[in-house]
């Protein structure tokens, strides 16, 4: 009997004195945890980063509002980011790692294109929601998953905006009709996207456009001038490229070394990235670029997270840090709509939701039935010296001015 | 576009590519004649004497060419250090051991690298970044004539050392029969250390030249790394001229290719030009020269 009394003296002793211990403290807020894989080394490094900081941003809001209130219950959000060094198969294995190591309860999507197809995989087989804005390529909403969702429009539509762009300025008068176009794009499924989108409304306007150079190159290149050398021998008016940033800066470093100019040069979503510029110098003015956001934007929403973000990391924001810090909240968004962390639910949420005030042109967010977001929110933007830019297309914006064109020469 | 202009002007670009791909590859060929060492930390080192050369510009406003010359010294005594303190114990174990060595500190540069300047696209613009000069009609990149430039000039010193000095001596002998310059009492591990810091030496300037061209990562230098090793080859692995020779002929190809075929696959030639190598020419352009003269 006294054994018994000893033994239970024992036990009760301890669970006694950590109740007192721990009397009077609030209770540890539940947490949800949210994982993400992303580039923060390697070719795309600077990106993955900027990425970081955007979901950062929006995880913090929700924090420092004392949690996230999902079925009556507020949870703690927790982010664990791994690097997968820019290299696609690690990037899938980290996914996988984050579910079954880690496991978190939802998934942030990494960038680029190539990186995002490599992840895909993951979500489906764990049904978990994954939500991207880093991969921007149709082929990745082709596949038929559906707990993959994505906050950028597509590749094919910056292209054809582009082209509209373009015929608007022909219209003008600001450039030739038909207007001659070099055309290189990198060999992924986001260069495929936009030389698609460019040969499409060629085909359509034939006598607005004549593609007179078609062709790919190799991403993360390091040595671009033959390509360049038959830009130059092609003798078109306007030159595009669809690249990355690594690409960009490299290309168009080459193409200014080599004296180069033409009436309107596009690299795509690339030119006003604050690392291009500063890589680029005065080299890097006036190129025309087609974005899913620009602090250049004039609404509300825009310019407090252009603030917010200059005061925080103080450096201007790009459509980076904009669009990763709209899929975030985004997800956040479905979490408490859906009113539980079951990702099926979830999933539900993010395929029949409407997610205002967020920062991409036009201010709302909804998936289409593939994922990817519905409509082609873009603006496009001219680079202007100073490091500043301007909104030259689409023309229904207050904000939008005339674009500079043809392009000064570089002095 | 096969027009005269266009065919003569892709000329004009792969020559002075050449002179590029030549004095990224001479580091590589010292280390690999005389040691018999594939220097897989070569990118390593070609990456940081592109960062070194940012921090010259940075602090002291030295020009990128001045940079490259400042790199030969600091990186010539950081390669004899390497070599001393690293290289030296595994150069009698099976080559798999100098490899797997090397191929650890480039991964360790690499992050050095990162921890220090980050992941971020870095570079450096000079008054005459954007320079471009016309000549009989075409319009030459000023940056890429002056490595053009440099490349002839380290190629003349080089040759000068190599055939005028008892160290340059010392090295071909060592080169071409190292028992037999042991037994002439030439000190090899000497020689050797001389052999590894002129080629970190040579890599950190190359680095350095190549900031006028290039933005660049602590990623930077994989690429350039695979061409030197594909110009080594083509050029002889032992012979300094043939390494000249292996970079006109990578550049031609290169940039004449492109006419007829996608860029996309630009990167496959250098693989492609490395396969043919080993296997009809393994003794590279050395070992047609050696038979024609038979």
């Amino acid at each position: 009997m006294q054994r018994w009394l000893l033994r239970g003296a024992a036990l009760a002793i301890p669970a006694l004195l950590l109740t007192l211990a721990t009397a009077g403290q609030p209770a540890t807020m539940p947490e949800i945890k949210i994982g993400t894989v992303l580039p923060l080394t390697g070719a795309f490094g600077a990106s993955g980063n900027y990425f970081k900081q955007g979901y950062t941003m929006a995880i913090d809001d929700v924090n420092k509002a004392g949690g996230l209130a999902v079925g009556g219950q507020k949870y703690q959000v927790s982010l664990t980011v791994l690097d997968d060094g820019s290299d696609g198969t690690r990037s899938r294995s980290l996914v996988e790692k984050l579910v079954t190591d880690q496991h978190v309860n939802f998934l942030l999507g990494g960038y680029d294109t190539s990186l995002v197809e490599a992840q895909e995989v993951v979500p489906d087989q764990y049904k978990i929601p994954y939500v991207e804005g880093g991969g921007a390529a149709s082929e990745i909403f082709k596949r038929g998953y559906k707990y993959v969702f994505g906050t950028l429009a597509t590749v094919y539509d910056m292209g054809k905006i582009t082209m509209d762009f373009i015929a608007y300025e022909i219209s003008q008068g600001k450039l030739p009709k038909p207007v001659s176009l070099a055309v290189v794009w990198e060999n992924t499924d986001h260069g495929k996207d936009y030389i698609n989108a460019v040969l499409d409304q060629a085909k359509a306007h034939p006598d607005l456009f004549k593609v007179v150079l078609n062709q790919s190159f190799q991403l993360n290149g390091s040595d671009f001038s033959p390509l360049l050398q038959q830009v130059k021998a092609s003798n078109a008016t306007v030159f595009l490229s669809d690249a990355h940033l690594p690409d960009f800066i490299t290309m168009h470093r080459q193409y200014l070394q080599a004296g180069m100019h033409h009436e309107l040069v596009s690299y795509g979503a690339r030119g006003p990235d604050q690392k291009g510029r500063q890589a680029l110098g005065p080299g890097a003015d006036y190129l025309i670029a087609a974005l899913w956001w620009t602090p250049a934007l004039k609404d509300p929403a825009s310019q407090l997270f252009t603030d917010r973000y200059t005061k925080e990391y103080h450096a201007v924001p790009d459509w980076f840090q904009a669009l990763s810090y709209d899929t975030a909240r985004v997800l956040l968004q479905a979490i408490r709509n859906a009113g539980t962390l079951q990702g099926p639910a979830v999933r539900d949420a993010l395929a029949r939701g409407v997610f205002r005030n967020a920062l991409v042109p036009g201010g709302v967010i909804r998936f289409g039935p593939n994922g990817q977001i519905a409509g082609s929110p873009y603006v496009m933007v001219q680079n202007m010296p100073g490091n500043t830019v301007r909104i030259v297309w689409p023309r229904k914006l207050p904000e939008t001015r005339d674009a500079i064109l043809p392009m000064p020469r570089m002095q | 576009m096969l027009t005269a202009p266009n065919l003569i002007s892709v000329g004009i670009a792969a020559l002075l590519t050449a002179g590029l791909y030549a004095v990224m590859s001479y580091g590589l060929a010292i280390i690999y004649g005389v040691m018999k060492v594939i220097n897989l930390s070569h990118a390593g080192f070609l990456m940081l004497g592109a960062f070194m050369t940012l921090v010259y510009f940075q602090r002291w406003h030295l020009d990128p060419l001045l940079g490259a010359l400042l790199n030969l010294p600091v990186f010539f005594a950081a390669g004899w250090v390497l070599y001393a303190v690293l290289v030296r114990r595994v150069m009698t174990s099976l080559p798999i051991a100098s490899l797997l060595l090397l191929f650890a500190l480039w991964l360790v540069l690499q992050n050095v690298a990162l921890a220090i300047w980050g992941s971020e696209d870095q570079s450096i613009i000079t008054a005459y970044t954007y320079k471009a000069l016309p000549v009989l009609g075409f319009r030459i990149p000023l940056t890429r004539l002056l490595v053009f430039g440099v490349a002839l000039a380290t190629l003349g010193v080089l040759h000068f050392v190599l055939g005028h000095t008892y160290v340059g001596k010392a090295l071909r002998a060592t080169v071409q029969d190292p028992q037999a310059g042991v037994l002439v009492g030439i000190d090899t591990e000497r020689i050797s250390a001389v052999a590894f810091g002129l080629g970190t030496a040579f890599a950190a300037f190359a680095g350095s030249l190549l900031t006028l061209l290039f933005s660049f990562t602590p990623d930077f230098g994989g690429p350039f790394q695979l061409k030197s090793f594909t110009i080594i080859v083509l050029g002889g692995l032992e012979n300094f001229a043939g390494v000249t020779v292996g970079a006109a002929i990578l550049s031609f190809v290169e940039s004449y290719a492109v006419l007829f075929m996608k860029a996309s696959l630009q990167n496959v030639i250098a693989y492609a030009l490395l396969v043919v190598a080993l296997i009809v020419m393994p003794g590279g352009v050395a070992q047609l020269w050696t038979r024609s003269r038979s």
